[in-house]
C-alpha cells in the first residue's frame, strides 16, 4: 500500500469514475516499471484534460497525490500534481459569478433524552455550512463551526445533528446557518429557536436531566430552572455544593466530572431556592451512574438428557437496578428472566449453540457456549437408596433414576460410605448404574451411604449427592484378645488383657473366659469374667508348665483362644537394668535379637514404684523386629518406668532385657531424709538417707552439700556418687553452722534438707589440759616443798630468825600507870623506824593521824586481817599514797608513847634480807628495837585494863609476846573490833612478830598456814 | 398536638385501648427511625420549611376537633392511617421495582411499619365496631374513606417519587403521633367509664 497517499473525500473517487481511479492506481502501483508508468501517466493526463474541458463537471472535487514511498517525485509526477491543483481550483473560479444561496426552511427537533438537536434545512449543491447556536436569552454562543455535509442530503434537504452537554430543557437555543463554498459564504439564515423550560409561561422550578443513566467516570451537566421570583441558594451533587453557571435568567448549570457509581436508588442532585417570602423549596433530579453489562461464563448443560439449563455469572456489578435500568437477557433470541440474581435459563431441547445477550442502558454484551449434549451431562441425584442384602462385611446398595434416559446411559458413580466419622468414597461404573455391592465393611457397624454420578464418557461434572441412607452390618467373631501375664512373685501374678475395641469385638461383647491350667491339661480352672474386668489374679499351685487361656464372647460369636505360658518371675533387684532415655515423649527400646523369639517379643513397662496395684502395659512385637517405641498417653513425667523385653515362644516367656527410664526427669519431690550432723573434734559429719524412689522423679546423680548462710549457700562439697550419703566437713571453728544437702538429677536440685549444729570446745582436751596444769603445779610445789625441807635451816634463818628475849628494866613497869591510852579503835600508827632501814624499808613509815583519817574517809576497808593482799594494800597505800615519809627520830617512840591516841605496830620489821645481807650494826639496832614494843605492851596493858574496865575481855594475861598468842585470825569476836580488828597489832603482829621461842613448839597447827602468806608477802 | 410529650404508657384500663395506644407509640418511633434512614440514604438537604408543608394525607374534619367526639376523632385518625398505609404500600412496590429488593435496615424498618400499621388499623377497627355497638350508631363505618387532598405523583420521575416518599414518611409520623394521643384520650375516657360503672 502506498504511503503518503493524501485523501480528501476519498469517496469521491467513485464519483469521478472508475477510469481515472484505475489509471492513477495503476500508475502508483507500477511506478517501478518506467515503460508502463509512462503509458499510465499519458492516460491520466488525457483523463484530466477531459475533466478540465467540462465533460465531468460537478464531479471534480478531487485532489489526489499518489506518491511512491521509496521514489522521489519525478518530473511526471510534478506535472500531474500541478494539473490536479488546477483542476481543484477551477470550479470556484468558474462560479464566481453565481452567489451562494441562504439555507432555507430551517427546522429544529430536539431529543431530550439524548440531548440531541436535529437541524434540517433546504440545501442545493453546497455541502459546507457555517452553523451557530446561541442560548437565546443571553445570546451566548455555544456552537460556531463550519461543517461539511456528506451524504446527509435527502431530496435537497440537509440534516445535521448536534449533541448538547447541557440538557435541552434547560434554556432556549437559537440556530442560524449560512452556506460556504471555499472562499465564498452566503448570508446567515434567520435564527430558529427551540424553547427551553425556562420560558415565563413555565413558572415551576425544575432540574434536568431526569433519571439519566451514564457511565461511571463520565461528566454530566445539570441545570436548575428556578421558579419565577426565586433566588438560587445552592445546587448539590449528593452532599457536595457545586459551582453553578448561569445559562439564562432562571437557569443555572453545574457539571460533575468523574462520577462514581450510584447506589441502588441513584445519585441525587438537589437545587434549593428561596422565594420572596424566604420560603425554601427543593427540587432535584436523579442520575444513575453505572457500568454496561459484563456477564461471563455462559455454560449450558442437561440433567434429563433432553433439555438444557444455561447459567452464567454476572461479572462486574452494573450498579443499575429497576425495571428501566437493569440488565435484560436474551438466550438465543428468547428473553430470560433473572429472578433474585439467579442467572439461569432453561431450554426445552438441546440446541448445541447458545448465545446470551445482556443489555442495559449503557451497553450490551454477548457471550456464547457450544457443546454436544453428551458432553454436558450433569446427572440428577439418585433417588430411593436402599440396602438389598447386608452381611457382616458387605452389603448391596440399590437406587433408582428419575429419568428414563439414564437406563442405558454410561455412568460412573461415587458411593460415599461413612462410619464413626470416617468417610470413604468408592467409584463404580456401568450403563444405567443403579446397584453396587459395598465390600470390606466392618461387622456390626452402622454406615451412612450416599451416591452421586457423572457421565462415564465425556465426563462433565458430578451430579448432586443423593439423600443419605443408613444401615448396620451383622456381627462377626471377636478378635483374639491380647493377653499378658505379669508376675509379682514366684507364685503369684496378674493375668492381663487389653479390652477389645468396637471394631475388634465385631458385636456386643458380653464377657471373657479365663482358664488356668497346665500344658498337660491337668487341674484346669475356668473363670468367666465380665466385660468391665480386664485382669484376674494368677495363683500357681505347684503346677508344672502352667498355662493361661483366654476367650472373648460377643452376642453371637466366640473369639479364638489366646494362650500363654506363665513366665518366670524376675525381681527387679535380680536384674540390673540400665538406664534408658526418652525421646519425643516416648522410649525407643531396642534389644538384641534372640533365637527363642519364635513368636516375637513382648515389651512390658510399668511404674517401678507402683507397689501392689501396678498398672502394667505391654506391647507385642513381631519376631523380625528388635526395637519398639513405647509411647502411651499413660506415661508421665517424673515417674520411673521399668521396661522389660520378653521373648515369646511355645515355651514360657523369658526375660531378655530390662531397663529403667523416665519420660522426663524432674527435680526430686522431697529433700534427702534423715539428715544428721555430728561433731568430731573440729569436723562435722553429715549423714542422710536415700530419697524414696517415688520421690526421686529422676535418676539421682549425686548430692551437693552447702553451708547455709543468710545471704547465700556456699557449696562445700559435690558428691557425684549417689551411693555416698555422708560427708565430712573439716577444720571448722567454734560456732553454729547450717548445712544443706540437696540431691540432684538431670533436671536440677531438690529443695534441700538443712541441719544445724553448734560446734563446742573439745571437752576431753580441756580436761586433759587442766590435769596437765594441775600435775605441773603439783610437781612444782612438791619440788619447792622438798627444796624447802632440805633447806629448812636456811629457810628458818631467813624467815624465822632467832629473836632474843627482850630484857626489860624494872622501873619501866612502874611508869606504865602514867600511860594515857586513848581507847580508839583507829589508832594512829606510829611506826618505829630504824633510820638505817629507811633506804631499804620504805614501806615502814609512820602514818600521820591525818593520813589515817584520810584513809578512813575513803572506801578502803579497815578490816585487814582477812586477806593478805588487803594487808599489803593497807600498808603500801599508807606509805605510798601519802607521799610523805615522816622521818622520826629513833626515840620517837617515847613521843609516840606520849601520844594519847597512838598504837605502836611493828609492822615491817622484816628479816627478809636475811642474816646474810644484814649488816652487823643493823642487827644491833634490831636487838634494841623492842623497847617501844615493851612500851606499847605496857600501854596496851593499860588499854586492856581500861577496856576490861569497860567490860571488854581481858587479854592482859599474856606477857611479852602475848599479842602474838592472842591473835584469832579465823574467829575474831565482835568485841575485837575495838581492840583487834583494824589494829595492826591484831594482824600484822601475827606474821611478823616472832613468837617466844619457848612457845614456838606449842603453836597451834594454824601457825603452819601462816608462814606461806608470810613467805608470799615477803620482799626480797 | 405536635410538640407535646407523649402520653405515658397505659397501665390499667381496657386492654384493647391500652394495646392500641402502645402500638401507635411503637409505630411512631418506627416511623421516626425510618425517616432518619431515608434521609441518610438519599442525602436529603435540610429543608425545615418543606417539613411543615402540606400533608399528602389530610382529613378535613380534624381541622375542627372541638366539634368532634373522641370516638369520631379516632375514626378520622383511622381513616388517615389507612390512607397512609395505602400510600406506603405503593411506595414499597415502586421502590422494589425501581431499585430492587434491598435487605438493609431501611427495608426492615419499613416492613415493620407496614405490618404494625396494619395491626393498629385492625385494633382501632375493633374498638370502633365495639363503640358502634355500645352507642347504637353506625354512621362511623370503619371502611368509609374520609381523607382528602391526596395528590397523585408521577412515578416516572424518580426525584418526584423520592420527595413524595419523604412527605409520606413525615405524614406517617404526624398521623401516628396524633393517633397515639387521641387513642390515649379514648383510653382514659373508657377507663373512667368503666370505673364509674364498677362503682
Amino acid at each position: 500500500m502506498p504511503v503518503g497517499s493524501f485523501y480528501w473525500k476519498p469517496q469521491r473517487v467513485d464519483s469521478l469514475g472508475p477510469t481515472l481511479h484505475s489509471a492513477c492506481s495503476s500508475y502508483a502501483s507500477s511506478s517501478g516499471n518506467s515503460d508502463r508508468g509512462t503509458e499510465l501517466l499519458v492516460e491520466s493526463i488525457m483523463i484530466l484534460s477531459n475533466i478540465i474541458s467540462g465533460r465531468n463537471r460537478g464531479k471534480s472535487q478531487l485532489l489526489l497525490f499518489n506518491l511512491h514511498p521509496y521514489e522521489p517525485p519525478s518530473m511526471f509526477s510534478t506535472l500531474l500534481c500541478i494539473l490536479c491543483l488546477i483542476l481543484t481550483v477551477r470550479p470556484s473560479l468558474s462560479q464566481d459569478d453565481s452567489p451562494l444561496g441562504v439555507p432555507q426552511q430551517i427546522s429544529l427537533e430536539k431529543d431530550s433524552e439524548a440531548q440531541r438537536l436535529s437541524v434540517t434545512w433546504k440545501c442545493n449543491l453546497v455541502s459546507v455550512f457555517d452553523i451557530e447556536i446561541y442560548r437565546t436569552e443571553l445570546m451566548e454562543i455555544v456552537f460556531n463551526e463550519t461543517v461539511e455535509l456528506s451524504g446527509e442530503k435527502n431530496a435537497g434537504d440537509c440534516h445535521w445533528n448536534w449533541t448538547s452537554a447541557v440538557p435541552l430543557e434547560c434554556t432556549s437555543l437559537s440556530v442560524r446557518i449560512r452556506s460556504r463554498d471555499l472562499l465564498r459564504v452566503s448570508d446567515w439564515s434567520p435564527l430558529q429557536t427551540t424553547e427551553g423550560d425556562d420560558l415565563p409561561d413555565n413558572t415551576g422550578a425544575k432540574v434536568y436531566p431526569l433519571d439519566k443513566v451514564v457511565l461511571v467516570g463520565s461528566s454530566t451537566t445539570f441545570c436548575c430552572i428556578l421558579g419565577e421570583g426565586q433566588v438560587l441558594e445552592d445546587i448539590r451533587y449528593m452532599r457536595s455544593i457545586m459551582r453553578e453557571v448561569r445559562l439564562s435568567r432562571r437557569t443555572y448549570a453545574v457539571t460533575q466530572t468523574l462520577q462514581p457509581p450510584s447506589n441502588t436508588s441513584g445519585t441525587n442532585v438537589f437545587c434549593r431556592a428561596t422565594d420572596a417570602s424566604m420560603k425554601t423549596t427543593v427540587e432535584g433530579a436523579v442520575i444513575f451512574v453505572g457500568y454496561p453489562p459484563a456477564d461471563e461464563e455462559l455454560m449450558c448443560e442437561t440433567q434429563d438428557l433432553v433439555s438444557a439449563i444455561c447459567q452464567w455469572k454476572e461479572g462486574r456489578y452494573t450498579h443499575l437496578k429497576g425495571k428501566l435500568r437493569r440488565t435484560r437477557y436474551t438466550l438465543n433470541g428468547r428473553t430470560c428472566e433473572v429472578v433474585k440474581n439467579v442467572r439461569r435459563c432453561t431450554w426445552e431441547q438441546w440446541e448445541g449453540n447458545w448465545t446470551l445477550l445482556a443489555k442495559n442502558p449503557l451497553g450490551k454484551k454477548e457471550i456464547k457456549d457450544s457443546a454436544p449434549l453428551s458432553h454436558r451431562v450433569h446427572p440428577v441425584a439418585p433417588k430411593n437408596l436402599s440396602i438389598l442384602v447386608k452381611n457382616s462385611r458387605n452389603a448391596t446398595l440399590q437406587w433408582s433414576w428419575q429419568y428414563l434416559g439414564y437406563k442405558a446411559f454410561p455412568l460412573i458413580c461415587q458411593v460415599n460410605v461413612a462410619s464413626n466419622g470416617v468417610s470413604v468414597t468408592r467409584n463404580y461404573s456401568g450403563a444405567g448404574l443403579s446397584l453396587v455391592v459395598l465390600e470390606d465393611l466392618w461387622p456390626y457397624e452402622t454406615y451412612r451411604v450416599r451416591v452421586r454420578c457423572g457421565a462415564e464418557n465425556n465426563f462433565w461434572m458430578w451430579g448432586d449427592w443423593s439423600l443419605e441412607s443408613s444401615f448396620q452390618t451383622k456381627m462377626d467373631r471377636p478378635g483374639t484378645p491380647d493377653m499378658w501375664i505379669w508376675m509379682e512373685s514366684d507364685n503369684s501374678g496378674q493375668i492381663l488383657w487389653k479390652p477389645l475395641s468396637k471394631r475388634e469385638s465385631n458385636g456386643d461383647l458380653i464377657g471373657y473366659e479365663v482358664t488356668q491350667g497346665s500344658v498337660s491339661g491337668d487341674g484346669a480352672q475356668r473363670l468367666d469374667v465380665p466385660v468391665s474386668q480386664l485382669s484376674v489374679p494368677l495363683g500357681l499351685q505347684n503346677a508344672s508348665e502352667p498355662v493361661v487361656m483366654l476367650l472373648a464372647h460377643n452376642s453371637e460369636w466366640t473369639s479364638h483362644t489366646s494362650q500363654l505360658m506363665v513366665p518366670k518371675y524376675w525381681a527387679d533387684v535380680d536384674v540390673t537394668g540400665s538406664e534408658i532415655s526418652s525421646r519425643d515423649g516416648g522410649f525407643d527400646m531396642s534389644w538384641p535379637a534372640s533365637a527363642n523369639a519364635s513368636r516375637g517379643y513382648v515389651v512390658e513397662w510399668f511404674n517401678t514404684s507402683c507397689g501392689q496395684y501396678c498398672s502394667v502395659d505391654w506391647r507385642k512385637v513381631p519376631g523380625t523386629n528388635t526395637s519398639a517405641r513405647i509411647e502411651s498417653s499413660g506415661l508421665q513425667a517424673g515417674i520411673r518406668y521399668t521396661i522389660s523385653v520378653y521373648t515369646l515362644s511355645d515355651e514360657a516367656p523369658e526375660l531378655l532385657e530390662r531397663r529403667h527410664g523416665y519420660l522426663e526427669e524432674m527435680v526430686p519431690a522431697e529433700p534427702v531424709p534423715f539428715l544428721e550432723a555430728s561433731q568430731y573434734e573440729s569436723s562435722v559429719l553429715l549423714t542422710w538417707q536415700e530419697i524414696p524412689l517415688h520421690s526421686q522423679r529422676g535418676f539421682v546423680r549425686g548430692y551437693n552439700v552447702y553451708l547455709a548462710n543468710v545471704a547465700k549457700n556456699t557449696l562445700l562439697a559435690k558428691i557425684s556418687d549417689p551411693s555416698v550419703r555422708n560427708c565430712t566437713i573439716r577444720k571448722l571453728g567454734l560456732g553454729t553452722y547450717k548445712f544443706t544437702v540437696r540431691a540432684y538429677t538431670s533436671a536440677g536440685e531438690d529443695g534441700g534438707s538443712t541441719v544445724s549444729i553448734m560446734l563446742e570446745p573439745y571437752t576431753d582436751l580441756l580436761v586433759f589440759e587442766i590435769l596437765i596444769s594441775l600435775a605441773a603445779m603439783s610437781v612444782f610445789f612438791i619440788l619447792v616443798t622438798a627444796l624447802c625441807y632440805r633447806k629448812r635451816q636456811w629457810v628458818k634463818k631467813a624467815f624465822y630468825p632467832e629473836i632474843p628475849e627482850p630484857k626489860l628494866p624494872g622501873q619501866w613497869r612502874t611508869s606504865q600507870a602514867t600511860v594515857d591510852v586513848k581507847p580508839s579503835p583507829h589508832s594512829m600508827v606510829h611506826i618505829v623506824e630504824n633510820p638505817q632501814w629507811d633506804s631499804s624499808k620504805e614501806g615502814l613509815v609512820p602514818v600521820s593521824e591525818e593520813d589515817e583519817d584520810g584513809d578512813e574517809s575513803g572506801s578502803e576497808p579497815t578490816d585487814t586481817d582477812s586477806d593478805e593482799p588487803g594487808l599489803l594494800r593497807y600498808y603500801n597505800q599508807v606509805v605510798g599514797d601519802s607521799g610523805q615519809v615522816l622521818r622520826l627520830p629513833i626515840d620517837s617512840s617515847s613521843s609516840s608513847v606520849g601520844s594519847a591516841d597512838t598504837d605502836v605496830t611493828y609492822t615491817g620489821i622484816q628479816t627478809s634480807p636475811g642474816p646474810l645481807d644484814t649488816p652487823p650494826q643493823m642487827e644491833a639496832m634490831a636487838a634494841g628495837g623492842y623497847r617501844p614494843q615493851g612500851q606499847v605492851v605496857q600501854q596496851q596493858q593499860q588499854v586492856d585494863r581500861s577496856d576490861a574496865d569497860a567490860g571488854a575481855p581481858s587479854s592482859a594475861s599474856f606477857g611479852g609476846y602475848k599479842p602474838q598468842c592472842t591473835w584469832r585470825p579465823d574467829s575474831p569476836d565482835g568485841n575485837a573490833i575495838d581492840g583487834s580488828v583494824g589494829s595492826p597489832t591484831s594482824v600484822n603482829s601475827s606474821q611478823f612478830l616472832i613468837p617466844d621461842v619457848s612457845s614456838e613448839d606449842s603453836r597451834n597447827p594454824a601457825s603452819s598456814t601462816t608462814w606461806i602468806p608470810s613467805f608470799l608477802s615477803s620482799k626480797p | 398536638m405536635e410538640g407535646q410529650e407523649d402520653p405515658q404508657p397505659t397501665g390499667q384500663g381496657s386492654p384493647a385501648t391500652r394495646k392500641a395506644v402502645d402500638l401507635a407509640r411503637l409505630i411512631k418511633e418506627d416511623c421516626s427511625r425510618l425517616l432518619e434512614l431515608y434521609k441518610e440514604r438519599e442525602t436529603f438537604p435540610e429543608n425545615k420549611t418543606s417539613e411543615g408543608g402540606p400533608h399528602l394525607v389530610s382529613v378535613a374534619a380534624i381541622s375542627s376537633p372541638d366539634v368532634l367526639t373522641t370516638v369520631e376523632r379516632v375514626w378520622h385518625h383511622r381513616c388517615a392511617l389507612r390512607r397512609c398505609l395505602e400510600l406506603l404500600e405503593r411506595q414499597i412496590v415502586w421502590e422494589e421495582e425501581e431499585m430492587g429488593e434491598g435487605g438493609g435496615e431501611y427495608e426492615e424498618v419499613r416492613q415493620a411499619v407496614k405490618v404494625r400499621l396494619g395491626h393498629l388499623l385492625h385494633s382501632t377497627r375493633v374498638l370502633l365496631e365495639a363503640e358502634d355497638v355500645d352507642q347504637g350508631s353506625d354512621h362511623l363505618s370503619p371502611d368509609h374513606d374520609c381523607t382528602q387532598g391526596t395528590e397523585e405523583v408521577d412515578s416516572s420521575n424518580t426525584m418526584n417519587m423520592k420527595i413524595w416518599t419523604h412527605h409520606l414518611l413525615q405524614d406517617l409520623i404526624h398521623w401516628t403521633d396524633s393517633a397515639m394521643k387521641t387513642l390515649h384520650i379514648f383510653h382514659m375516657e373508657r377507663t373512667g367509664q368503666q370505673e364509674q360503672q364498677e362503682l
